[in-house]
């Protein structure tokens, strides 16, 4: 669209000096892409942007990019996007150029998009429409469920719901009063307490002349711990994988601070997926970022993925970790052991929810739960609303002193990798 | 001393506009000043600390533990000749430990003084809180070095350890490096200082407070950056063995490790195989010394035997292509 405007702007490899404004106006649109691709920019930065071409010589690329770079990019996992958009932008238009190429940039994000599995009883037009609109839907705010559908709906399998049964439950869900358990962290705060609070101490027995009558204390401040939520999205999953990720949904809406991750094969980061207003732009942006929907399942390596690239900074002041998964994995349980005692110790406290847990007939044998099992502080089901509501009076009550945890530590081989 | 305006009115606020006084003209010209300090630094980031001084505003530094981000303040502030002034994060680190503090004991002391010579309130108040009884933390004495005229290098290290409250607090010091203490009045610096913040993103630190610096990653070195670190740093290493420490630790960390070695475990390790009398490195020797480059036992278990050799033969065909 501007492209008239930019071909006779591009940084010269001759090092020509500039003139006009079309460097500035360049800045602009170029600060517009990075915008427009989610990177942080605001225009008091790009008048800073303008301000430091000032002072460096911007007939060297290289010093130009490093300029840009340092102030336009504010997050590492930006960098690559910028060094592309750089890339593209600040070059001398080859023929048949078209913003299209910029446009492309954008569409990277987009990659295919992703079918949930509808519920069953779902009509045909339904499964293509990616999505039912639960909170738009006129008649359903309509219909208010009376108290015998409840007591019926919160002891029905995720599974077999129809697909009003499912909106219903979602609806219930998202009233249930979600809150994690509390920690009290090292900031203090007026309050009774041990502390002698110094500051206050002497202010208010100025009036006294010093005689020291009240003695004003301070305590530790309480804060909510941060939750983690590492669900699986694998074949064996796929019948609630819908409900769970409303439920993830859920929850990153209604706690304090919480990251959500995905697996089946690898694991995927879809805290900023997630944290959309409505579930389902959540659910769509979690669909076309993640491909690796109803695969296989390595629970081993993406908890390893997770323990190696995510667990520094995501685990820290005490976090909550609740871990969705039927426990059917084809990875090695050897690994899988290792690195479920190894997110055991680096969180507080770890919950697996299993979907099977209260089905007829299943116990947690196989291979995947067996590894997994002696590493988990509490294992519960998720399969109906009941159990969410036990589970929501579990996080209240998530202790303020750790969990006991034997010592498996003989059921973790140690062999030389590689 | 320090020169605060009287209470109650504020100082006219100074409208800061970077350093135009800047003594620096160019991106070389940093370069050559952290060469002179033995700070191997590539153009990029010389370009960020160029900027960050040309335009007065604090510099955000990220990246993985051990890859120099602490040690950049600290040679900035020598090469400079200016005073270094460290604030390291904590969680829980509030104003009284970052800011200012009233030293309290004294304060008691006085007023059981002035009570004696039968001093009224006001002149009690006005005589307690004097600049005599405020110990200045990191922050002010900041503040307060700029405000006579000096431009201090202030380290904010590991922001990502102090929680968002402090951040919170930190936003405003470092858009406006003014501070008010109500007793007091409000202190202003006349030039900003030098801020280098430091994170190991142990996790995020909030945009808000990234939008007021410059941004910088800083990766792990590459070989020929890591072999002059090394050379520079550790003068008397023979030349093959620094190639074949450099080549293995960058093979290292191509390894998938809980806790890749940075480059305060190269120079740890380059110190510990001289003092060994080490010309080259040896199976054996690494299998002996592997403590001070990997610190998770998991890590340390990954290197059998078979592992190490095969790392070093990378390693040494690694150390002769770059020859």
């Amino acid at each position: 669209m501007h492209n008239h405007e930019r071909t006779n702007s591009y940084l010269g490899p001759d090092g020509a000096p500039y003139h006009g404004g079309h460097l500035l106006h360049n800045l602009i649109l170029f600060g517009r892409l990075c915008h427009a691709l989610g990177m942080d920019i605001t225009p008091n930065r790009m008048i800073e942007v303008s301000r430091a071409l000032e002072f460096i010589d911007v007939s060297k690329k290289q010093d130009v990019y490093h300029t840009l770079r340092t102030l336009m990019v504010t997050r590492k996992r930006d960098l690559e996007l910028f060094d592309e958009a750089f890339k593209h932008f600040w070059q001398k238009p080859a023929e048949g150029w078209t913003t299209l190429d910029l446009q492309s940039l954008g569409e990277k994000r987009h990659k295919k998009k992703t079918q949930f599995l509808p519920p069953p009883g779902a009509s045909p037009e339904n499964e293509h429409s990616p999505e039912p609109k639960p909170a738009a839907d006129p008649k359903l705010i309509a219909v208010v469920p009376t108290y015998s559908q409840q007591e019926a709906l919160r002891y029905k399998d995720f599974a077999e719901m129809t697909r009003e049964e499912m909106l219903m439950a979602q609806r219930i869900m998202e009233r249930l009063p979600w809150s994690l358990g509390r920690r009290t962290v090292r900031r203090m705060k007026p309050g009774k307490g041990a502390t002698l609070d110094m500051r206050r101490a002497l202010r208010e027995n100025m009036k006294h002349s010093g005689e020291i009558i009240n003695i004003p204390t301070r305590v530790r401040k309480i804060k909510p711990r941060p939750l983690v939520v590492i669900s699986d999205i694998s074949g064996s999953m796929e019948r609630y994988t819908r409900m769970l990720l409303h439920f993830t949904f859920t929850l990153a809406n209604s706690i304090y601070q919480v990251e959500a991750f995905v697996f089946s094969t690898n694991l995927s980061h879809i805290t900023r997926q997630i944290e959309r207003r409505s579930i389902d732009e959540a659910l769509t942006e979690v669909g076309n970022s993640v491909n690796s929907w109803g695969g296989g399942t390595n629970t081993g390596a993406s908890l390893h993925d997770f323990n190696y690239h995510w667990g520094r900074r995501v685990l820290g002041r005490g976090a909550v970790v609740i871990l969705i998964t039927d426990g059917w994995d084809r990875g090695e349980p050897d690994e899988l052991r290792k690195e479920m005692a190894r997110l055991q110790r680096n969180c507080y406290r770890l919950i697996w929810l299993n979907p099977l847990l209260e089905a007829p007939e299943y116990e947690p044998l196989t291979r995947g739960a067996q590894a997994m099992l002696p590493f988990v502080d509490d294992f519960l089901p998720i399969r109906n609303l009941a159990n969410l509501e036990t589970l929501v009076r579990k996080l209240w009550r998530v202790s303020w002193r750790r969990p006991e945890r034997p010592s498996y530590s003989h059921l973790i081989q140690t062999t030389g990798m590689d | 001393m320090i020169n605060l305006s009287d209470g109650g009115t504020l100082c006219p606020r100074l409208v800061v506009k970077g350093y135009n006084n800047c003594m620096f003209e160019s991106v070389e010209q940093i370069q050559e000043l952290l060469a002179g300090q033995n700070y191997v630094a590539e153009r990029s980031l010389a370009t960020a600390i160029y900027l960050a001084l040309r335009l007065g505003k604090p510099l955000f530094l990220e990246g993985e533990a051990g890859v120099g981000k602490t040690e950049i303040a600290k040679v900035l502030s020598q090469s400079l000749d200016t005073q270094l002034i460290r604030l390291q994060c904590y969680e829980g680190l509030d104003v009284n430990s970052a800011l200012y503090e009233w030293n309290y004991a004294h304060q008691m002391l006085h007023l059981r003084l002035l009570e004696a010579s039968g001093a009224d309130r006001s002149e009690m108040e006005s005589n307690l809180f004097a600049p005599e009884f405020l110990q200045a933390r990191p922050l002010l004495q900041a503040v307060e070095v700029s405000a006579n005229g000096q431009t201090p290098v202030l380290l904010i290290d590991e922001i990502d350890r102090a929680d968002e409250e402090f951040e919170a607090f930190l936003l405003e010091l470092l858009s406006d490096f003014q501070v008010t203490i109500p007793e007091l009045g409000t202190l202003t610096a006349k030039t900003p200082p030098i801020v280098i913040v430091t994170s190991n993103r142990t996790r995020e630190v909030h945009d808000a407070l990234k939008r007021r610096c410059l941004y910088y990653w800083i990766e792990y070195p590459t070989f020929q950056k890591e072999l002059d670190i090394v050379r520079t740093k550790a003068p008397d290493v023979e030349p093959m063995l620094a190639r074949e420490i450099t080549a293995f630790i960058q093979e290292l960390r191509r390894m998938e490790l809980f806790k890749r070695p940075g480059v305060a475990e190269t120079l740890d390790w380059t110190a510990a195989l001289v003092a060994l009398d080490q010309q080259t490195l040896s199976p054996d020797i690494i299998a002996d010394t592997v403590g001070v480059i990997l610190k998770y036992q998991d890590d340390i278990e990954s290197m059998s035997p078979e592992a190490i050799a095969n790392l070093l033969d990378r390693a040494r065909i690694q150390a002769d292509i770059e020859r």
